[in-house]
């Protein structure tokens, strides 16, 4: 709130215009979705530091099945298919063999990091993209992006699922203590590994969004999301729920960033210094919740 | 002259005094043994004069002058060292590395690296000294259970130490690491060492004491020499004299069906070791056993939490076939585990939501959670159970621990289970909910449930047990059923050395 204050005393016209905003909602759309994955991972008690090679690896994948020529169904569908697997697999490492999912998944990460260089030789992908696949990025029905419209629905998806289905409430009392669900008869490593499954999958689709909206796919396009999607989901911790990862926190950390980010452009903030600032307030917000916590 | 004298010593936690007035007294080269049932004191006692707690009241007196030992460090600075049953070795690294943990290296010339030469030279010596062998290059990750105790009393020899405390040193040896470790605690003694020794097996008791000091309830009742007494009069001097007869009624319904069936039951970890039980409808079984008895583990194996390694667990007819908790609460098995904090409860969430995990399939239709109902369910066992708390939505966290372990009871009763698993149901409860779970227990079995549970609280065992078994070292000892079962007898069986393993000595 006080942010979005400052930047609107600083810079009347070009921050807190309607058209700013639809605009904020857009840039804040990718880094919603792969944030949401993040945040069902972290409600087990885990982390999944794969997310951003996963987006990278999404949008390449997806960018070289358009231009082969394939429907925009498999264009979208397949990627997704091989990051349900991917995830999986980073859930079964860490739940079968007790691997630190920390571990786990930054090898992952590195491996994707890899196969995403041999999948484009390097380069970014942008010639003959069809325009069929720049449908979603960038499609705007009257004033509203489509993007923003996918991000809502995706943060009232999971925000249902996280709070009004079972297997949200099985991924909170594992997250809350694993052994005493283990008892309750909560199948711990199930649950685990589909939570790593559904992240790797919200990554995905962001990197196939992100190249979408850009008309292009680079190989390492989606790495920089990484870090603001934990930055995202911890803000949104300390925000709601006392120290509970949840969807409606981490869409309003995401927001927080974006905003940040954009009224700190519009303020002709270099970009170098937009990162340390956003990096203090992830930890001024931290140490806010540690230290009322502690005097509670 | 006595070496360690001890007089009136104090010790209370809360209102309950832990250790109240004891005397005790062991003089150089001696081995004196402590025995008692659990929770008399032993370990309590061990940990004052070893300066992990401070006493409430007395004196500790040290060679003839009074002290204080304010911390383990203190302790080992003037002489006292003690081994325990779970090990204080560094699992990566080697003997050499182990003997001289909180001492500091011997340094090479330049000051800066480890004399690793002078290290091993004294390591050699003192492994001649007293006639032991050991491979000191090992890790000691890679050592056999002997090896490491042994490792830990030379360890303990590195300082001057005049008073060894073996806490259950033998727990997991074999006959033959027995023998070795003996000689080494021989050998200590004729350099005048005292040894204060630990233990629940008769056996060893008699083998290598001088004096043998017996507590009982926190208090110390005897101290008498080794050949002026035998195992029943001791047994006797442990047994509790302030247990009631047994207020067990007849229970009214006679049992049914079995409802469990385990057969020749081992675990991984050899924790358990071919164990045979049957629990039957209506019947509230019991297993009282020494703490290390492999009681909890033999729970867990049933429930599922376990790795087991032969045998098989039959419920009302149908095998087990995987170790899975999930599977068990289908069948209608549910577990009180013992530590609540740890598996009992999640205590960040509210008591509704902890209470209808195991059930949540039943509040869901489809995809959703119809949490009116959810919580309606939660209102009625609250109230049922009488437990105290806000609402539903209270986190377990913050009630009680009579009242947590309500919450645990109605989570297990809300999956309408036909077999209790109860480990420990009433440690650290107060005394009116401990009634109350019994009652639960007792109206849970008419209604033609199947209870077995654990206690290390044998007058407890001995109220509501219909039939009750004797668990030693991962085996039954004995099954009785409980028409004037004494504790005397029950005890008998728990300090007993397997028999079936044919021992000569004792």
């Amino acid at each position: 709130m006080l942010i979005v204050l400052a930047f609107s005393i600083l810079s009347p016209d070009s921050f807190a215009t309607i058209d700013n905003a639809i605009n904020i909602s857009r840039q804040i759309s990718f880094l919603v979705i792969i944030a949401l994955g993040a945040t069902l991972v972290m409600a087990v008690g885990e982390f999944d530091l794969s997310v951003g090679a996963m987006a990278s690896l999404g949008g390449v994948f997806a960018a070289k099945l358009a231009v082969a020529g394939y429907p925009l169904a498999v264009v979208i569908l397949l990627p997704m298919l091989v990051a349900l697997a991917i995830g999986y697999a980073n859930g079964w490492i860490v739940t079968r063999f007790r691997v630190l999912s920390f571990i786990t998944t930054l090898a992952m990460g590195t491996i994707i990091g890899g196969i995403n260089f041999r999948i484009t030789g390097g380069a970014t992908v942008f010639e003959n993209i069809p325009d069929s696949f720049r449908y979603l990025g960038q499609t705007e029905w009257g004033n509203v992006p489509l993007l923003s419209i996918i991000m809502l629905l995706m943060t009232v998806l999971f925000w249902y699922i996280m709070s009004h289905t079972a297997f949200g409430r099985k991924l909170y009392a594992i997250g809350g203590n694993e052994s005493a669900s283990r008892v309750a008869g909560v199948r711990v490593a199930l649950n685990k590994n589909a939570a790593f499954a559904l992240c790797s999958m919200l990554a995905t689709l962001t990197g196939i969004l992100m190249a979408s909206r850009l008309g292009s796919a680079h190989p390492n396009g989606g790495d920089g999301l990484f870090l603001s999607a934990y930055a995202a989901a911890f803000l949104g911790m300390t925000s709601f729920k006392e120290g509970v990862p949840n969807v409606w926190g981490t869409f309003v950390g995401a927001a927080i960033i974006g905003i940040l980010a954009n009224g700190m452009t519009i303020l002709n903030v270099p970009t170098f210094m937009q990162d340390v600032i956003t990096g203090c307030i992830v930890i001024a917000a931290v140490l806010i919740q540690k230290l009322g916590r502690d005097r509670a | 002259m006595s070496l360690l004298k001890v007089a009136g010593l104090n010790k209370k936690f809360g209102q309950h005094y832990a250790l109240s007035r004891i005397d005790f007294e062991i003089v150089p080269g001696e081995i004196h043994a402590l025995v008692g049932e659990n929770g008399a004191g032993k370990s309590t006692f061990i940990k004052i004069v070893t300066g992990v707690y401070a006493p409430d009241g007395g004196d500790i007196i040290w060679q003839g002058s009074p002290v204080v030992i304010a911390d383990p460090s203190d302790a080992r600075r003037i002489g006292i060292n003690v081994v325990h049953q779970d090990r204080h070795l560094i699992p990566s690294f080697t003997g050499y590395e182990n003997l001289y943990l909180g001492l500091p290296y011997p340094k090479s010339k330049t000051g800066i690296g480890v004399h690793w030469k002078q290290m091993r030279q004294r390591a050699a010596r003192l492994m001649e000294e007293y006639g032991v062998r050991l491979d000191m290059n090992k890790t000691a990750d890679r050592m056999s259970p002997p090896e490491k105790t042994m490792l830990e009393i030379l360890r303990a020899m590195m300082l001057e130490c005049k008073l060894l405390i073996l806490d259950e040193p033998t727990a997991s040896l074999t006959d033959q690491e027995t023998e070795q470790l003996f000689a080494l605690i021989r050998k200590l003694t004729e350099q005048g060492t005292a040894i204060l020794y630990v233990s629940h097996r008769m056996d060893e008791i008699f083998r290598l004491s001088d004096r043998i000091t017996v507590f009982r309830n926190g208090e110390r009742v005897a101290t008498v020499n080794r050949n002026e007494t035998d195992k029943d009069r001791l047994i006797s001097l442990m047994n509790n004299s302030e247990y009631k007869k047994s207020n067990r009624e007849e229970r009214a319904v006679p049992p049914g069906e079995p409802v469990l069936q385990v057969k020749e039951l081992s675990t991984e970890d050899g924790k358990v070791d071919r164990v045979s039980l049957q629990v039957r409808q209506g019947e509230i079984v019991g297993i009282f056993g020494l703490a290390g008895a492999g009681r909890t583990e033999l729970l867990e194996a049933i429930y599922g939490l376990r790795r087991i390694s032969g045998g098989e667990i039959v419920i009302r007819g149908l095998r087990k076939k995987e170790a899975d908790p999930r599977q068990s609460l289908d069948q209608g098995v549910v577990l009180i585990p013992e530590e609540r904090k740890r598996d009992g409860l999640i205590m960040g969430m509210s008591i509704r939501e902890n209470m209808t995990l195991p059930v949540l399939r039943k509040f869901s239709s489809g995809w959703k959670i119809r949490k009116k109902p959810e919580k309606a369910e939660t209102k009625r066992w609250m109230e049922d159970m009488n437990v105290k708390a806000s609402g539903p939505e209270q986190a377990v966290g913050q009630l009680s621990g009579g009242n947590q372990q309500k919450v645990v009871f109605a989570k297990a009763l809300m999956s309408s289970p036909v077999l209790f698993l109860c480990d420990e149901p009433t440690q650290a409860v107060d005394i009116m909910t401990r009634d109350e779970i019994h009652r639960l227990l007792k109206h849970q079995a008419d209604q033609g449930c199947a209870v077995l549970f654990v206690s290390s609280d044998l007058q407890e065992v001995l109220d509501i047990s219909d039939r009750l078994y004797v668990l030693h070292e991962g085996r039954i000892a004995a099954e009785l059923a409980n028409r004037s079962v004494t504790p005397e007898q029950v005890l008998a069986y728990c300090f007993s050395q397997g028999k079936e393993r044919g021992h000569q000595h004792g």
